[in-house]
């Protein structure tokens, strides 16, 4: 028989909110102790000591609106936040500062998390949706200037794109946007011609989160219906059907495939979250501990394989900390 | 008085007598000689010294037999002329010398010491003491040169004799004092300090007389004890001084390997000398060790301390100065001084501990191989007979035994790792400490020691200050040991093992012994325990610093794998009590299988006692292991620090689970360790370490409600998070509170008390927090209103008009009752009772959020309703409790309260009127709480579902009780009885109940105030009455006189009607005592009643 699944081996209280996302930086040697960022409704972005288990900072940029997007930018003095006050927000931490030293006005009203993509250093590719309805905007960082806007063909009727996925096969070739819209197609965009590549309708429902496996060139989005959508790249840069997953209860709002690509986690809205083998999608654990629906998972990026953690935040104002599978 | 200060003036008054006394020797004139000589000043005396010694020295020539007299007044007025002049001629020392040695010497014939008499033996040898120290330095050398070995050794003969076979204990003094200046090594100052070739020298010639002066000497000190102290302490020091010149290593050191020859007129001499070659000084030590063993034993426990003392420098002196030559010797004589250490004297102690002290800073250990071999030797011979001796010796014998190891281990010092790394060594000390500190688990005591604490919760804090005092320090019984010393050298011994010892290899080499048998797990806990204060310094006392202290690091991982193993489920969770609510769940543990990794190790959990039946034994043992190992974590936690704040997040919440437990000890102990943790922390109190750690507490709780098996102990943690907490707490203990609620609705069945004893803290916690808002207010307003009510009585003077208004009053008050009045109309409203009635603005006040506390207290309540009907009467009883206190909170919200009460009513209702007189009891308390808040609501609730049913088996139980014998007073029946009627009387009150309900209960009581009744239910009836009294003051008066009157009313004006009452005149009855005694009550309760009181004024 299976072994039951396991408890969290800490759960973070305190947020005061629902939490909306979550990002690690563990990535760091010795003395600096391993950073959990976590955004929340009410506004806040908290920085979690994991080795107390503390709040170490409290950041106060969105004035009060719901941040629903943290991203460090290489190491964790330099952040980057979302919120529904229309702003992108860069923090520099460094030194113990709390400063915002830029920010982004979107002038976008949806709850499309912004994506990035490192393309040399310091520079960076930021892809965001965009003030028109349809559209995504792709600016580089930190200059701000803006590289394309990705508009679908007129009548292509996509709706809001919801999640969006910037990637590169290596370090040298071209970037690309994978942008799941609110029709339930997902879109592969080439940033430098500016067109789409391919569109795969995967879902009834709009796309609410998707994850991409570059090296196996395969990806994952998940919608409010009971199906998971696996979806590959083939040689002629075309996305097909590769296998869907039914699911109990409907309803994902993130998806995260961990780095070393052996397993995913989904956030589920009937307050579970779920870990699947990547390989065959075999389902591996239910991880019940939340009360409210999962709003984000989240991997750690510790340089030691045994202390990599996945992080769930829910609606319930609770953060929970797992160790799972950490040794295979 | 120097009359004659030239020596011609003293040569004039001398030459007269001593011409005489070389005439004839009498004791006259010696007599006169020495008073002469009184008026001579020294210096003239030292020109005439060798004029004046001639006539005296003649004397004791002369040959043929002397006066015996005689020879002592000339020995005594020789040792007088040196006393004040110095010997500047080798010749005359010699001669001088030889003189008065023979004086004592025996008649050639014999080889027995003549028999002479005392003085004559004392003033010889205090004459010979004056000579050597008239002396000047390179004179008295002359004296020791091999020429004159015959000489000194005849002497030193004599001495030693005197010494040993004297009865007389100043001869035996003064022997042994003239022994020590003879071999040059007198105490007192002024003599010349020999160089190191003169030394030398003298060792040499003093090497042979060495066996005899030790032999002797040795006879000495183990001789009769009656000989008194102070000859067996000079005995010693001789012998250390003597033992220490010849035998020193610095001199042995220069010995040439052959011996010198000597000229050939002297060869006779040579033989007699010693030549101190290795080969001599090899076996002269064995010799002396044996000597030295036999006084060794003899000496330390000998009743006089300063012969104890003296043995303290024998050691220090003979350790400083030949270390290398009597190594052999050591191990005897270190273990005489390690045992002194706790001699009863103080001086001896603190010199011992300062010659330990000189010998650790000396480094005499740390240098010197050998000697730290024997050290490590006497501790392996001592650690394999330390279990025989613990199990055989007195306490007083055990605690020199004790310190004798700690004091090898203090000497060994850093050189303690060479005895650690030995294998055998190591096994042996440890195997020795696991037996010796073996506990006493016979005490049932402590496994009955419960603690009720939720009885009687939050009770005063001078009971948990004393709980927490009480908690640092358990005393432990042993198996072995009564004695509190022992225990502390026990303590000390593994301390100091600590700060020397290699860290790493110890904790490992207990922790290894703590997992292998469930037989050694307690003592290697607690040696574990010292061993880390040990390694930190904490409260050790050594005698020299370690070199290299271990970093915090160090430390700090050592002690989280000692707290990983001590906070495993297997040593963490025993059995403790067979408590059933406990049991049940405990072996579940096993089940539940640590699965936090599940691609991880899951450790094996295997309970040390699974079966079924569990002796009281095994239970004090795992109360006793659970105590060590809390100990463990306060002193783990003194150790670090503030550092121990980060070892919190795994460390507190096992603590605080213990303090929960129901096993008194265990709890007391983990209040011990959180005021530890707080002092190590810098927590100001347990209140600020559970206030500031409470999200680690709260993630514990939640995580542990998860899983059935740890439930209790998380309920348990919540409960005493709450108990030391205050409000500041509440929101994160919402979170959980929530969590708890949510699991007990999953599992109603098996879980409940637990539970219900955490909503019991919780709702005690809230009230306490929050209820004095509430509690206090209402309270305030009773009592004004009772204030208000006893002053306007006292005031009331009464006048006949007042009386005649309240007539008219009356009157009309009844007809409105009976409904007489024709303006009935607008009472009909009354009629519905007040919940059904729909508030006007019950709405609005609906929608403003209740205080978080009161949502809480709310969703208690909610849960209490469902259990209140539980099978189990303890559950009911506590439910009851809950409610109460449910209510309690929930006051000031009436809006939220009434509806919750009209739901309680029908389970409370069954409680009331069905079920165990407990439970009544209890029930009747809840309802008197909710009567304080909406008497209204209850009043006619009560009175039609409850109140007839009260009564009517009131009065129908009344025959039975009356007639009952005195068993009765153990029935059920009884109980119930009881139970009404006690709760009746102040029900009565807070509901304010109507006229008619009032008097159907004094109805029913009143049959109980019976004399046939048993005396707890009569007492219980008064009860009754009394509170009417205080409702309803003038129907109870007339119902009591109803029964029996004591007095005549006279009316006050012929045209009233006399009054008649139904009780007056009758004759004594079974009532009468009881009602007599109400009426004097209420007399007293109205000191001055409306109108009863102007009544009663006029009877005479």
């Amino acid at each position: 028989m299976a072994l039951p699944p396991p408890d969290p081996q800490f759960v973070l209280r305190g947020t005061g909110a629902a939490v909306h996302t979550l990002h690690f930086s563990c990535g760091n040697q010795e003395p600096d102790v391993p950073i959990l960022f976590s955004g929340s409704e009410n506004g806040f972005i908290h920085v979690w000591n994991l080795k107390t288990h503390r709040v170490d900072k409290t950041l106060d940029g969105h004035g009060g609106s719901s941040v629903y997007c943290v991203e460090t930018m290489g190491g964790k003095n330099r952040l980057l936040s979302q919120g529904r006050d229309q702003r992108i927000c860069l923090w520099d931490l460094a030194e113990g500062r709390t400063s915002v030293t830029n920010s982004v006005f979107t002038e976008n009203v949806g709850f499309c998390r912004c994506a990035l993509l490192k393309v040399a250093q310091g520079r960076w590719l930021m892809a965001m949706a965009a003030k028109a309805p349809e559209e995504v905007q792709v600016l580089e960082l930190p200059s701000k200037t803006s590289v394309c806007t990705l508009k679908p063909e007129v009548g292509a009727k996509l709706g809001m794109p919801m999640c969006l996925k910037l990637w590169q096969h290596n370090c040298d070739s071209q970037p690309l946007l994978l942008a799941g819209y609110e029709d339930g197609s997902v879109v592969l965009w080439n940033l430098s011609m500016g067109k789409a590549l391919s569109q795969l309708a995967c879902h009834q429902e709009p796309v609410m989160s998707l994850d991409f496996d570059s090296e196996k060139e395969k990806g994952i989005s998940g919608s409010s219906e009971k199906v998971l959508s696996i979806w590959s790249l083939n040689e002629q840069q075309n996305l097909q059907v590769y296998k869907t997953q039914k699911l109990v209860n409907a309803g994902i709002s993130d998806i995260t495939i961990r780095p070393d690509k052996k397993i995913l986690a989904t956030a589920g809205w009937d307050h579970r979250i779920r870990i699947f083998g990547w390989k065959k999608l075999k389902p591996l654990a239910v991880l019940d501990y939340h009360t409210a629906t999962v709003h984000c998972v989240s991997f750690s990026d510790h340089r030691n394989p045994c202390e990599r953690l996945l992080a769930a935040g829910s609606k319930d104002h609770r953060i929970s900390i797992w160790s799972i599978y950490t040794q295979t | 008085m120097a009359v004659f200060d030239t020596p011609q003036e003293a040569f004039g008054a001398l030459r007269p007598v001593c011409v005489q006394l070389t005439r004839a020797q009498t004791m006259e004139n010696v007599a006169r000689l020495q008073a002469h000589l009184a008026a001579v000043s020294t210096s003239a005396l030292q020109e005439l010294q060798e004029y004046v010694l001639f006539p005296l020295r003649f004397a004791l020539k002369v040959p043929g037999p002397k006066q015996e007299r005689l020879v002592q007044s000339v020995v005594r007025c020789i040792s007088s002329v040196l006393a004040v002049t110095c010997v500047k001629k080798r010749e005359l020392l010699q001669e001088l010398f030889s003189e008065l040695c023979t004086c004592l010497s025996p008649p050639s014939s014999s080889s027995k010491p003549a028999a002479r008499s005392e003085e004559l033996k004392l003033a010889v040898i205090q004459a010979l003491h004056t000579l050597m120290h008239s002396t000047y330095g390179d004179v008295i050398l002359s004296l020791y040169q091999p020429s004159t070995l015959p000489l000194l050794g005849f002497a030193v003969s004599l001495l030693l004799g005197l010494a040993e076979q004297e009865k007389a204990k100043q001869i035996k003094i003064s022997a042994l004092k003239c022994l020590q200046v003879l071999v040059l090594q007198c105490d007192c100052q002024g003599h010349r300090h020999l160089d190191e070739d003169e030394a030398q020298q003298c060792g040499d010639l003093f090497a042979s007389f060495l066996p005899g002066i030790s032999i002797t000497l040795s006879r000495v000190i183990t001789g009769d004890i009656k000989q008194g102290h102070k000859p067996t302490v000079s005995a010693i020091r001789l012998f250390y001084l003597i033992v220490g010149l010849v035998m020193a290593d610095t001199q042995l050191a220069r010995i040439p390997k052959n011996k010198e020859k000597l000229p050939v007129e002297q060869s006779r001499i040579s033989e007699l000398m010693v030549h101190r070659g290795p080969d001599w000084s090899k076996s002269t030590a064995e010799k002396l060790s044996l000597l030295l063993h036999k006084m060794v034993e003899f000496s330390s426990v000998h009743p006089h301390w300063k012969v104890r003392l003296e043995l303290v420098e024998l050691v220090h002196h003979l350790l400083r100065n030949c270390s290398q030559s009597l190594v052999g010797s050591f191990s005897h004589l270190l273990k005489a001084l390690v045992g002194l250490v706790n001699d009863e004297n103080s001086e001896v102690q603190s010199r011992c501990n300062e010659v330990l002290q000189g010998i650790a800073e000396q480094r005499v250990v740390t240098q010197n191989r050998a000697l730290a071999d024997v050290l490590s030797e006497n501790l392996h011979s001592l650690a394999t007979a330390l279990p025989r001796l613990m199990n055989s010796q007195d306490d007083t014998g055990k605690v020199s035994t004790l310190s004798l190891l700690l004091g090898y281990l203090k000497l060994l010092g850093p050189k303690i790792n060479i005895v650690l790394n030995s294998i055998s060594h190591l096994h042996r000390l440890s195997k020795a400490l696991m037996q010796v500190l073996e506990l006493d688990v016979t005490d049932v005591k402590i496994v009955e020691d419960r603690r009720w604490g939720c009885e009687s919760t939050c009770g005063p804090s001078g009971s948990l200050q004393h709980a927490m005092l009480k908690g640092r320090c358990q005393k432990k019984y042993f198996r072995f040991f009564t004695e509190e010393k022992v225990f502390q050298l026990l303590q000390q011994v593994c301390r100091v093992l600590g700060y020397y010892g290699n860290l790493y290899l110890l904790v490992d080499h207990f922790m290894g012994l703590y997992s292998e048998s469930g037989m050694y797990r307690k003592q290697a806990a607690m040696a574990l325990n010292e061993l880390i204060a040990g390694a930190a310094g904490l409260g050790v006392d050594v005698l020299q610093e370690r070199e290299v202290s271990p970093n915090m690091d160090d430390l700090k991982g050592s002690i989280m794998s000692i707290l990983d193993e001590y906070t495993d489920q297997a040593n963490w969770y025993l059995i403790t009590s067979i408590d059933t609510e406990e049991i049940i769940h405990e072996p579940s543990v096993q089940h539940s299988g640590l699965s936090a990794h599940p691609g991880g190790t899951c450790s094996s959990v295997l309970l040390p006692s699974a079966e079924p039946h569990v002796t009281t034994h095994i239970m004090n043992s795992n109360i006793w292991q659970i105590c060590i190992q809390l100990e463990g974590v306060g002193c783990f936690a003194a150790v670090l620090g503030k550092e121990f704040r980060l070892l919190l997040l795994s460390a507190l919440y096992p603590v605080l689970e213990k303090a929960g437990d129901k096993t008194l000890l265990i709890s007391e102990t983990a209040l011990g360790t959180l005021v530890d943790i707080c002092e190590a922390c810098g927590y100001d109190s347990v209140q600020c370490l559970i206030n500031e750690n409470s999200d680690y507490l709260v993630n514990g709780i939640s995580l542990n409600l998860r899983q059935l098996a740890h439930q209790p102990h998380a309920s348990q943690v919540l409960d005493m998070m709450l108990r030391h907490s205050d409000a500041s707490l509440l929101p994160l203990v919402e979170d959980v509170i929530q969590d708890v609620l949510s699991t007990l609705d999953q599992s109603y069945n098996n879980q409940t008390s637990t539970f219900l004893r955490v909503l019991h803290s919780v709702m005690t916690a809230l009230v306490q927090w929050f209820g004095s808002s509430c509690g206090e207010e209402h309270q305030q307003r009773q009592t004004a209103e009772w204030r208000s009510r006893t002053l306007s009585q006292g005031q009331q003077v009464v006048t006949r008009q007042e009386v005649e208004q309240f007539f008219l009053d009356y009157v009309r008050q009844k007809q409105i009752a009976e409904g007489n009045l024709p303006d009935t109309g607008n009472e009909e409203a009354d009629e519905i009772p007040p919940l059904a009635k729909p508030e006007p603005n019950s709405d609005t006040e609906g929608e403003t959020p209740l205080p978080s506390h009161a949502q809480l207290a709310k969703d208690v309540m909610e849960r209490c309703i469902h259990l209140l009907s539980d099978g189990n009467l303890r559950v009911r009883l506590k439910v009851l409790d809950v409610l109460e206190l449910c209510v309690t909170v929930l006051h000031p919200h009436g809006n939220h309260l009434l509806p919750m009460a009209h739901r309680v009513w029908p389970a409370l209702v069954t409680r009331l009127i069905s079920d165990d007189p407990l439970a009544v009891l209890r029930a009747f308390k809840v309802l008197c709480t909710l009567a304080q808040k909406c008497g209204d609501f209850l009043r006619q609730r009560f009175s039609k579902d409850v109140l007839p049913k009260l009564t009517s088996s009131l009065l129908s139980q009344a025959p039975a009780s009356a007639r009952a014998g005195p068993v009765y007073s153990h029935t059920l029946a009884f109980k119930l009885q009881l139970a009404v009627l006690e709760g009746l009387g102040s029900l009565c009150e807070k509901l304010d109940m109507g006229e008619n309900d009032l008097n159907k209960v004094a109805d029913a009581c009143l049959i109980y105030l019976s004399a046939k009744q048993p005396t707890k239910l009569q007492e219980a009836a008064q009860s009754v009455f009394l509170h009417l009294m205080h409702v309803d003051p003038d129907s109870t008066w007339l119902l009591l006189n109803e029964v029996c009157c004591p007095h005549q009313y006279e009316p006050p004006h012929i045209s009233l009607r006399p009054v008649k009452l139904s009780g007056m005149g009758r004759q004594r009855n079974e009532f009468t005592d009881n009602v007599l005694l109400l009426l004097e009550r209420l007399k007293q309760q109205e000191s001055a009643p409306p109108w009863a009181g102007a009544q009663e004024a006029s009877p005479p």
